[in-house]
């Protein structure tokens, strides 16, 4: 394939990408210390629990789903790793553990979407209240702390100035993209989301996937729930309220479509870093939190807009 | 016959009404074997069985001897049965080349094989006659009759048993067409068993080895090809069944002209059709599915933009051209759409005020009078001899004739005199049926004008003053009561598709 083929072929994370350069240097140009160490690296490491929860969501929105219990997941799962290292679990197993809540909630997402054809909106809108309570529960609704050794999952490696956190969700992004477009799975994942009926036609059973992309959206948000816990050194049972909606925001700026069958992994992380640089640049512009959310908020409907333009 | 390659044994299969009827056949290796038959027939049900999409009530069916029940399509594939479906099934965001290797895309441990998968593709596409360039780019930029090949190339792709092509040539041109029938010639010389459907009877005696004719769900007829003729196919689909209901229906006096299609043509219908309604009418559009049948009636009502002609509605001395559908309703022309579930009824909503929607879309601003509607209601639900509790009930919980009468109903509270009705009696029971041509003929008495489009040809003899028949989205004849017979206006529908492809 010639390199023009290929980059036609990725148009879509192409004008993305652009979109991003350009507002790192529009930033970059208009504030002073944009570019300094510090600002990045404080961007870069508050990014790695918005990115493997959008990863998910992203996977979910394909096959034309929508998971809104990613946030409250994230909350619980966080909550269990903090509560379990106050129960005496040494570090690594409160870490699984708070996974596998995260999973169990995935899991029972799934089932009751797949197997009892239940609307996924409706499903997952249960499963956020349900989630966001035992966050409470089991907290006792007050913030547990940690301490400093779950911080290193989240603390600049010292010489690279990347999290160990932000290494493990750049992998999972790029794993994530791969699996989407050169496995059999990533493609009948696609086919689904499509034109499930023709799927059918071709001998592929939607059940099984559609349960995999929700039980993976929960494990996801379970690592977003520790990398969470870690940036903080404490589980907060607030941590995540209203996080489903940056990710769709940053799913949907990345090109991913609601109705399903269109989307890439990678196109959703330029998204949540497009989402991530406006927030510190216009912060550092001086720009208040209400024009923040202003500004955020159009941008989101322009980008839809530019991809309805872009489909004709 | 059980050393055929497909014996089918009794086969029975109802949805509300009985499909398919003890059907029996059985298909040797390396035969051609077309299914023909009138829509509605059972074609597409026997289609959606062997394919695995649909199970069955009764009979047995065997593939080389052993029963073969598939519970999904990747059983169907796994016991060597490959089903080319009418409905395109390409999925537009995959490459065309996925959409060929769908059903197995070749991978080694879950990563699929690019290299493996393009030479698959390209050979699959090459043997039926596939041109479109790179096979790499969505499936969404391929013309109709691509994604056909598309299809087809999935279905003839690998070492299948039985092949089942349901309308294979629908959106094909010739030369492709007559490709596609050497190359089923091909494979069934290599033993494949070939089920072959199409409402193009010309093609169907030129590749079969074997025709079958379906009709109301029992196969009636099955002879060798080089017996036949498109003549003798047309007979067996029509049957006796339209002599059965060949008593005449009221005497039509027509009266003024109420709307005149002067030479329309839509992107659905390119060649000109033109029609003249008139009071104490009822003019019947027969054809086959996709004939445009549908189509005539939305342009009629506005819904669809016309690329030539014009429809003009003469109400009350005024001549007034429908160019919209807001225009229609204001000047008295109704549409009862053909999916009652989709088109038609507000489920949820209570039968008055599914009655009463189509005047309160009229006017927005109106204040409702409760009264006057609840009223207008009771008098057209005694009028129609519509069956509900009390008309505040969900009309979701009407019966399928009930909730028609309903829609019916909705219409006449504003009074319309031109009803455009697509499929009005489509899944009612036989009484019903009955109850609404009675109410067609009254509302003809009192002089409106009724255009009816029917898939059921009888149905059109039973009530119609005219029919006139369409054919390849093209208007090809006229027939006037006394002067038809079920088998020509049969006959006339298959037009289009008669003429040979090669």
């Amino acid at each position: 394939m010639t390199v023009l083929q290929s980059i036609r072929k990725h148009a879509e994370e192409n004008f993305i990408v652009a979109s991003l350069i350009l507002l790192i240097l529009f930033f970059s140009l208009a504030t002073d210390n944009f570019f300094s160490t510090v600002t990045l690296t404080t961007i870069l490491n508050q990014l790695p629990a918005l990115t493997v929860v959008t990863v998910g969501m992203t996977l979910v929105l394909i096959v034309s789903g929508i998971d809104l219990s990613v946030g409250s997941v994230l909350g619980f799962s966080a909550t269990v790793v903090g509560v379990a290292t106050i129960g005496g679990l040494p570090l690594p197993l409160a870490c699984l553990v708070g996974l596998g809540a995260g999973l169990a909630c995935g899991i029972a997402n799934g089932f009751l979407v797949a197997w009892l054809s239940l609307p996924s909106f409706i499903v997952t809108l249960g499963m956020l209240e349900m989630a966001r309570g035992l966050a409470y529960l089991a907290s006792d609704s007050q913030t547990v702390y940690i301490g400093a050794s779950i911080q290193k999952i989240a603390l600049p490696l010292p010489g690279i100035g990347v999290s160990i956190a932000l290494v493990v969700a750049i992998v999972i992004v790029a794993l994530a993209q791969f699996v989407l477009t050169r496995t059999v799975f990533g493609r009948h994942l696609v086919a689904i989301g499509t034109n499930e009926q023709a799927a059918r036609m071709a001998g592929i059973d939607s059940r099984p996937y559609r349960l995999a992309v929700l039980a993976l959206s929960g494990l996801l948000a379970g690592l977003g729930g520790l990398f969470n816990a870690a940036y903080l050194g404490s589980s907060d049972p607030n941590a995540g309220i209203g996080l489903e909606l940056s990710a769709i925001a940053a799913a949907v700026i990345g090109g991913t479509s609601l109705m399903g069958g269109r989307g890439s992994i990678v196109g959703a992380f330029a998204g949540v870093l497009i989402i991530a640089v406006l927030q510190s640049g216009l912060a550092q512009l001086g720009a208040t939190e209400p024009t923040k959310r202003l500004i955020t908020g159009a941008v989101i409907v322009i980008a839809v807009l530019i991809d309805r333009w872009r489909a004709r | 016959m059980t050393d055929s390659r497909l014996f089918i044994e009794n086969l029975d299969k109802s949805w509300a009404a009985p499909v398919l009827r003890r059907v029996s056949l059985a298909i040797a290796k390396g035969e051609v074997h077309a299914i023909v038959g009138e829509n509605g027939a059972g074609k597409t049900t026997l289609v959606n069985i062997l394919a695995g999409l649909t199970g069955l009530d009764g009979g047995r069916i065997s593939l080389d001897g052993d029963h073969y029940q598939p519970a999904g399509a990747a059983d169907a594939f796994a016991a060597g049965v490959s089903v080319a479906s009418q409905e395109l099934a390409t999925i537009g965001t995959l490459s065309i080349a996925e959409n060929v290797a769908l059903r197995s895309l070749p991978a080694t441990r879950g990563v699929v094989d690019r290299a493996a998968l393009a030479a698959f593709a390209s050979e699959a596409l090459h043997a039926v006659g596939f041109d479109g360039g790179d096979i790499d780019r969505p499936a969404d930029t391929l013309a109709v009759a691509d994604r056909q090949l598309v299809e087809l190339a999935r279905a003839f792709a690998g070492d299948a048993r039985l092949l089942v092509l349901d309308e294979p040539t629908a959106a094909l041109g010739a030369p492709q067409a007559g490709r596609l029938h050497e190359l089923t010639r091909q494979r069934a010389a290599r033993g494949t068993a070939v089920i072959y459907i199409s409402h193009r009877l010309g093609d169907v005696l030129a590749v079969a080895d074997r025709v079958s004719v379906l009709r109301d769900g029992r196969l009636v007829l099955t002879a060798t090809a080089n017996s036949l003729t498109v003549d003798d196919l047309v007979t067996a689909m029509a049957g006796d069944i339209f002599r059965r209901h060949a008593a005449p229906g009221r005497p039509a006096r027509p009266g003024p002209a109420l709307i005149e299609v002067e030479a329309i043509t839509t992107a659905d219908l390119p060649t000109p059709v033109s029609l003249t309604g008139r009071a104490g009418e009822i003019i019947g559009i027969a054809g086959l599915a996709g004939a445009g049948r549908s189509e005539l009636l939305h342009a009629m009502f506005g819904l669809v933009r016309l690329t030539g002609g014009r429809v003009l509605r003469h109400n009350d001395g005024r001549t007034v051209a429908i160019d919209c559908a807001r225009r229609a309703v204001r000047e008295g022309v109704a549409l009862l759409g053909e999916d009652r579930q989709s088109m038609g009824i507000f489920s949820g909503l209570s039968v008055q005020a599914n009655m009463m929607i189509a005047g309160a879309a009229a006017s927005p601003a109106r204040r409702i009078d409760q009264r006057g509607e609840k009223a207008a209601a009771a008098m057209i639900r005694d009028k129609l001899g519509i069956r509900c509790r009390t008309l505040d009930q969900d009309i979701a919980e009407l019966s399928g004739g009930n909730q028609q009468k309903a829609l019916i109903g909705r219409w006449l509270v504003r009074d319309s005199d031109v009803l455009l009705l697509d499929e009005p009696t489509r899944g009612v029971d036989v009484a019903t049926k009955a109850a609404i041509y009675e109410l067609l003929y009254e509302l003809a008495g009192n002089g409106k004008c009724i255009v009816l489009a029917s898939s059921e040809i009888e149905e059109l003899m039973t009530v119609c003053s005219r029919i006139l028949v369409l054919s390849g989205r093209e208007l090809v004849c006229e027939f006037v009561r006394g002067e038809w017979s079920g088998k020509d206006i049969l006959s006339a529908a298959f037009k289009a598709y008669t003429g040979r492809v090669h």
